[in-house]
């Protein structure tokens, strides 16, 4: 469904990303582990159009996808940034209704805004309040109920553990697969390996900029190099 | 009494027109953070279309006026394309859009003193100076109008920032362009939108100035008033500066009634100077507050 074909991105003089492939299925949850730096957002920031890369290409169901960031929302692929960037200014239903910017089918919106509500009732709860009073935790459930909105076939979450109460991280992933069985296919990246490597399909190690190691989640989470690097001895891993 | 409402009335009539220009400051300060200083030579240019297309071109004051609305809101996006857009391409910092806002200003400025000349020019009387007595009171018709206009045009653009779906993504922008970029809109399209809502009411704001005073190359110099208005109403919020505008207005005329006019100026910014150091974020300072 997607394709990431040696990919270099360059910003600031550091060259950010050194020639990563990567694909993901239809129906899959694909996660690309790395530390701090090692490129994950900015791979993110690319396929959704924020950077430009120097050399490669992102195909999308076969095609290259558009240059501007609002088309490719168009064309199906949403986004939950890291730090949730929620819009505080704006109350919790102007902020889901955002994420239905470019679609013009009314009962279709409302339908997809009651079963967000099914899935995030604290949301609902919460509809007239300004979303900036919202918690942390509240406010990465938005976020994400937000994408649902735009109705995309294709999200990358970027880091939506990050700050938030283990109870909650949890929850977090607990939504991960509910989206997935509502159909959606996943790209997510997480410093919470032990977590993501848990409810992935299949992982990217992603070092410097590099792909240094791919397979299947089960496989990455029992590699020893893995463990050691990313696991911590503790097995609690994460953070 | 007759006196203190007969000021109040001028001041908001002033108030309204700071405001009209103000709005325009903010509107484009809340999305791309910088002070478009060439706003200033927007509205001037406002006061010369106006002029012109009722003194030469001879058009009803509603058609002038149309006309130049119209063709400040073209010059806006013209400035934006020029002396913007190429910057927010290659992402430049802040303090370039400042200095290339200068520049636009300084350019419109010049464009007009080579080409129109430097004199001062006096627009036609459209509407009769006898004014309108109500009881002991007498308002000038012009004051009466301008208002009146003015606060039509302000409520139809909150009404069009509150109601509209392009109005929300204006919003949004104004707190994140990236996330609003996120939500699949089109931020080219939300900064063109934002230079021509602002763009319109610059020449509705050069008319009524041109009418109230006189219409030279320098008018936009003392738009940099409405600018502090904003910034003392909160720069980034529509009623921030429709409020600020129109205590500036009020204090103006009150101390140009009061006092003397060669201490409006004075009196006016120690004021706002004053509330600025209590009140950094000014009266209705955008919201900035984010727990993630």
């Amino acid at each position: 469904m997607l394709e990431v074909q040696n990919l270099h991105v360059a910003y600031g003089g550091i060259r950010a990303l050194k020639g990563v492939s990567l694909s993901v299925q239809k129906g899959e949850i694909v996660t690309i582990i790395g530390a701090n730096g090692a490129g994950k957002s900015t791979l993110l920031n690319t396929i959704s159009g924020f950077l430009k890369p120097v050399r490669g290409s992102v195909l999308y169901n076969g095609s290259a996808l558009p240059r501007r960031p609002d088309l490719i929302v168009k064309s199906g692929i949403c986004h939950v940034p890291e730090g949730r960037l929620i819009f505080a200014n704006l109350s919790v239903q102007d902020n889901l209704m955002l994420g239905a910017y470019l679609r013009n089918d009314k009962k279709a919106i409302q339908a997809d805004l009651e079963k967000v509500f099914a899935i995030f009732p604290r949301l609902k709860e919460r509809e007239e309040q300004r979303a900036g009073t919202l918690s942390g935790g509240e406010q990465q459930m938005l976020a994400m109920g937000r994408a649902l909105m735009t109705n995309g076939e294709f999200i990358l979450m970027d880091e939506p553990s990050l700050g938030l109460a283990p109870l909650l991280v949890q929850t977090v992933f607990e939504i991960i697969e509910r989206f997935r069985s509502m159909g959606k296919t996943i790209l997510l990246v997480e410093q919470n390996a032990f977590k993501a490597l848990q409810v992935a399909d299949r992982a990217y190690i992603l070092e410097q900029g590099k792909i240094v190691k791919e397979g299947s989640a089960r496989e990455l989470a029992r590699d020893p190099a893995v463990k050691e690097a990313y696991l911590g001895s503790r097995s609690r891993g994460g953070g | 009494m007759v006196q203190f409402l007969q000021q109040l009335i001028n001041g908001l009539s002033i108030g309204s027109v700071y405001a009209l220009m103000a709005v325009g400051y903010s509107l484009v300060y809340s999305i791309m953070n910088f002070s478009n200083f060439a706003h200033g030579g927007v509205i001037m240019l406002g006061a010369y279309f106006g002029f012109f297309s009722l003194t030469l071109l001879k058009l009803p004051f509603v058609v002038a006026f149309l006309l130049a609305s119209v063709g400040t809101l073209a010059v806006a996006i013209i400035v934006e394309r020029i002396a913007y857009k190429p910057l927010r391409e290659r992402k430049a910092p802040f303090l370039y859009f400042i200095i290339s806002a200068m520049g636009a200003s300084i350019l419109l400025e010049n464009i007009v003193i080579a080409t129109i000349g430097p004199t001062f020019r006096t627009y036609p009387e459209v509407f009769s100076k006898v004014p309108i007595t109500l009881g002991p009171l007498a308002i000038g018709r012009l004051d009466l109008i301008i208002f009146a206009i003015s606060a039509v045009c302000l409520t139809l653009l909150i009404l069009f920032i509150e109601k509209t779906k392009i109005g929300k993504a204006i919003q949004a922008a104004s707190y994140n362009v990236k996330a609003c970029a996120l939500m699949g809109v089109n931020t080219d399209r939300v900064i063109l939108t934002v230079f021509g809502l602002g763009g319109f009411l610059a020449g509705v704001a050069g008319v009524f100035f041109g009418m109230k005073y006189t219409v030279y190359p320098q008018i936009g110099n003392i738009t940099t008033k409405s600018f502090i208005a904003a910034v003392f109403g909160g720069l980034g919020s529509l009623p921030g500066a429709v409020l600020g505008s129109v205590i500036l207005g009020t204090i103006e005329t009150f101390v140009a009634g009061y006092l003397s006019s060669q201490f409006r100026d004075l009196i006016a910014f120690v004021i706002l100077i004053a509330v600025l150091v209590l009140r950094p974020t000014g009266i209705m300072g955008k919201v900035t507050e984010d727990k993630a």
